[in-house]
């Protein structure tokens, strides 16, 4: 039996046929992957995909209807409470102690761990040391969620299970998460983040898996999803209206570069010069080429992102909610 | 044991910072307290009587015998007597705002006449059986000499009558009219005996107190408040708390920490077990305070306390981990706990219901809990305690397993 932190790369989570049914409904169709130490590793999909009960069937919290899984090497069909004692959960609708402050809160739970981090030591990491006092139901929505964070993380955590982090919060408390995440991979935390923010993903995630209706679509290094369902890469030309001598009828320098490069060339509405390419290398030299031919306008490398990989997988990106649009 | 101590004092806390709970765990019981005291500890008791004299004399004055019978009622303590007129429509009178809810004893006209004619003819009654009984002293002579007296006497009295009959009403609601009535008919058997000439008669009743001899109402009480308190607390108070903590992820967020099953209950049975003792101890001091009740509770009525609070918070565990919904597991716990404290004989003698209901009160776990209480707190004995310590005992072993039982520590919304 394996315990406490595993060397990088190793597997600390291991998922076979994965199945979990509600009476006809089928949440989770015979999903299978591995998460392996010290990366994030993000599952990506809608409401309604299955990422809430696949992670909440890892936290131990949820009891599968078929297949396989594990965290640590321990089963979480029979060994609940020896994972339990390794992983540090934020659930996505979380919620403690509303009259208790927030050291109460993350003191508690640190009361539930045989091991783990002093609480002064986590607030100030959590820059939650100034809230240390006030009770969690005075804390605004960024705050509370930073207090889970505190109290998923006090348990000194191998694995960290976070379920839709930054939903419903502001840009600045996002951003502020993010940087948290950031910071417990640097640490050498394995994070499993859910998510349907496909910025979230590029930003945080090593590797993603895209689930819809129960199944992995793709499974992959976010570069990789990319690469491989992202579609082109865009090169642009930006029309200036004439300010720098060239005017946008006299791009016919540029036009030539991308013709002889690029797989398709094609002018937008406002007289914008597109070069789509299939290959990034090809696209980067290219992109340096009409750099050193360059008159002075404006040219712009656009990278495909998870928000294609998503369009082109699911055939819709999902909305602020969640729901697919 | 850590975490149990953890939880235990986070609840506390949590649960002490809260105004409303407080108000209703401690400032509520002592306002029930002082009202229930107040009303059961004041000066005897007194029943509104309205009396209708329709006995009346040509000069429309109510007659001697009527109106003595009247002063008698009125020399009655717990009575207090008002009067409507003999020609007053007694059905109109009751419906009018100031007469609804009244009872009412009507004195008929014929009343004294009534009266003297039936106690004549129970005296020469009397007076034939006791010839009767003394004949073979008398000799032939004698005894038609009397026979012929009785006959005589006999004719002079009206041959139909009955005696006089009082009516007596009372609205349907009335819970004291079983009390008046009760009074009406000492103060008639006493006033029956003196129309037949019985002054002293042969059998009296004294009566005085034994066993608890100086005792209060709210010495009475104070054990029934502290039980009921327990109880409601317990089974309708933890229930919603409970479910509360599931629905809004509370419960959750620890289940997905190492903390056990068993540890959870046992923490929320401690600190309703704990809270329990406050209570009791709050109730002691303002019932010592306010009302002088000297009642210091000794390591078996503590124990008992204890005993009951856990049997009922585990019941109430055992609700919350039924039914998710704060509002439905409150409910569930108001319906199992209103009709044990109606059924179970707390404020009210259990005596006064049907015999079924008194065998079915009898079972009640709260019915055993108040009267040990009571023996133990106020009485001063442990006889007849035994029952509550089995019973509390056996509920609270069976809830704290079926509440370790029944309680999801997985897949909560399913």
């Amino acid at each position: 039996m394996m315990t406490g932190r595993i060397a990088e790369g190793e597997p600390v989570i291991e998922v076979s046929d994965l199945r979990k049914t509600y009476d006809e409904t089928v949440a989770v169709d015979g999903v299978s992957f591995d998460i392996r130490a010290e990366e994030v590793f993000a599952l990506v999909g809608p409401n309604g995909a299955g990422k809430t009960t696949t992670v909440e069937i890892l936290e131990c919290l949820r009891t599968p209807s078929g297949g396989s899984a594990t965290v640590l090497g321990r089963d979480v069909s029979t060994e609940s409470r020896a994972i339990k004692a390794d992983i540090g959960v934020v659930p996505q609708s979380f919620h403690t102690f509303d009259r208790l402050t927030v050291r109460e809160n993350v003191a508690l739970i640190r009361r539930m761990y045989e091991e783990g981090l002093a609480v002064d030591t986590v607030l100030e990491e959590l820059d939650l040391a100034e809230w240390a006092g006030t009770p969690f139901r005075s804390l605004s929505g960024g705050l509370q969620r930073r207090t889970g964070m505190a109290m998923a993380l006090v348990g000194d955590p191998a694995v960290l299970f976070l379920d839709e982090p930054t939903t419903g919060l502001d840009p600045d408390a996002r951003r502020t998460t993010w940087e948290q995440i950031e910071r417990l991979a640097e640490r050498g935390t394995s994070v499993v983040l859910t998510t349907h923010y496909m910025e979230e993903v590029e930003r945080l995630a090593d590797r993603a898996a895209l689930l819809l209706e129960g199944s992995i679509e793709a499974i992959d290094t976010v570069p990789n999803l990319i690469d491989r369902y992202g579609g082109s890469i865009k090169v642009v030309v930006r029309n200036d209206g004439g300010v720098t001598g060239g005017g946008s009828s006299d791009d016919s320098a540029m036009r030539e570069i991308l013709d002889d490069a690029a797989t398709e060339v094609y002018r937008t509405e406002t007289d914008d010069l597109v070069g789509l390419f299939e290959d990034r290398e090809r696209a980067q030299e290219t992109y340096s080429r009409l750099h050193d031919q360059g008159d002075g306008r404006a040219i712009d490398l656009i990278s495909a992102g998870m928000e294609d990989v998503f369009l082109r997988l699911a055939g819709a990106t999902p909305d602020a909610r969640g729901k697919l649009e | 044991m850590k975490r149990i101590v953890a939880l235990l004092m986070a609840l506390l806390r949590d649960w002490s910072r809260s105004r409303e709970t407080v108000f209703f765990v401690v400032l509520f019981p002592i306002i029930l307290l002082v009202i229930f005291s107040t009303v059961f500890a004041s000066s005897a008791p007194s029943f509104g009587l309205v009396v209708q004299n329709e006995d009346v004399g040509p000069d429309g004055e109510p007659t001697n015998l009527s109106a003595t019978f009247v002063e008698n009622l009125e020399s009655i303590d717990p009575l207090e007597v008002k009067h409507i007129d003999a020609d007053r429509n007694l059905t109109e009178w009751s419906q009018g705002s100031d007469g609804s809810g009244r009872r009412v004893l009507v004195l008929p006209d014929g009343f004294a006449e009534d009266v003297r004619a039936q106690s004549a003819r129970v005296r020469i009654a009397i007076i034939r059986d006791t010839v009767a009984r003394f004949q073979d002293d008398m000799n032939d002579s004698e005894r038609a000499n009397v026979q012929r007296g009785l006959e005589q006497a006999e004719q002079e009295v009206a041959t139909n009558v009955t005696g006089a009959t009082l009516q007596f009403y009372a609205p349907p609601d009335d819970q004291s009219a079983a009390v008046v009535r009760g009074i009406l008919s000492t103060v008639l058997a006493e006033f029956n005996q003196r129309s037949i000439g019985v002054e002293e008669p042969p059998v009296s009743l004294e009566s005085g107190t034994i066993g608890s001899a100086g005792l209060t109402a709210t010495d009475y009480y104070l054990p029934a408040f502290i039980a009921t308190l327990v109880l409601i607390n317990g089974v309708m108070t933890v229930p919603g708390v409970i479910a509360g903590f599931h629905q809004d992820g509370t419960l959750k967020r620890l289940v997905a920490t190492p903390l056990r099953k068993r540890d959870w209950i046992l923490a929320n049975v401690l600190q309703q077990s704990l809270l329990a003792l406050v209570l009791t101890g709050v109730m002691l001091v303002v019932a010592a305070i306010l009302f002088g009740v000297n009642a210091i509770p000794g390591p078996l009525s503590i124990a008992l306390v204890l005993l009951g609070a856990i049997a009922f918070s585990a019941l109430g565990m055992t609700l919350g981990s039924l039914l998710p919904n704060p509002d439905a597991a409150t409910s569930l716990g108001g319906s199992i706990a209103f009709p044990m404290m109606f059924l179970s004989g707390v404020f009210w003698e259990i005596d006064i219901m049907p015999e079924t209901l008194q065998t079915i009160g009898r079972l009640m776990p709260l019915y055993q809990f108040h009267r040990g209480l009571r023996r133990l707190l106020i009485v001063g004995t442990t006889d007849g305690v035994w029952p509550a310590f089995a019973m509390l005992g056996g509920m609270a072993l069976v809830f704290v397993g079926l509440a370790i039982r029944l309680t999801r520590w997985r897949d909560f919304d399913e």
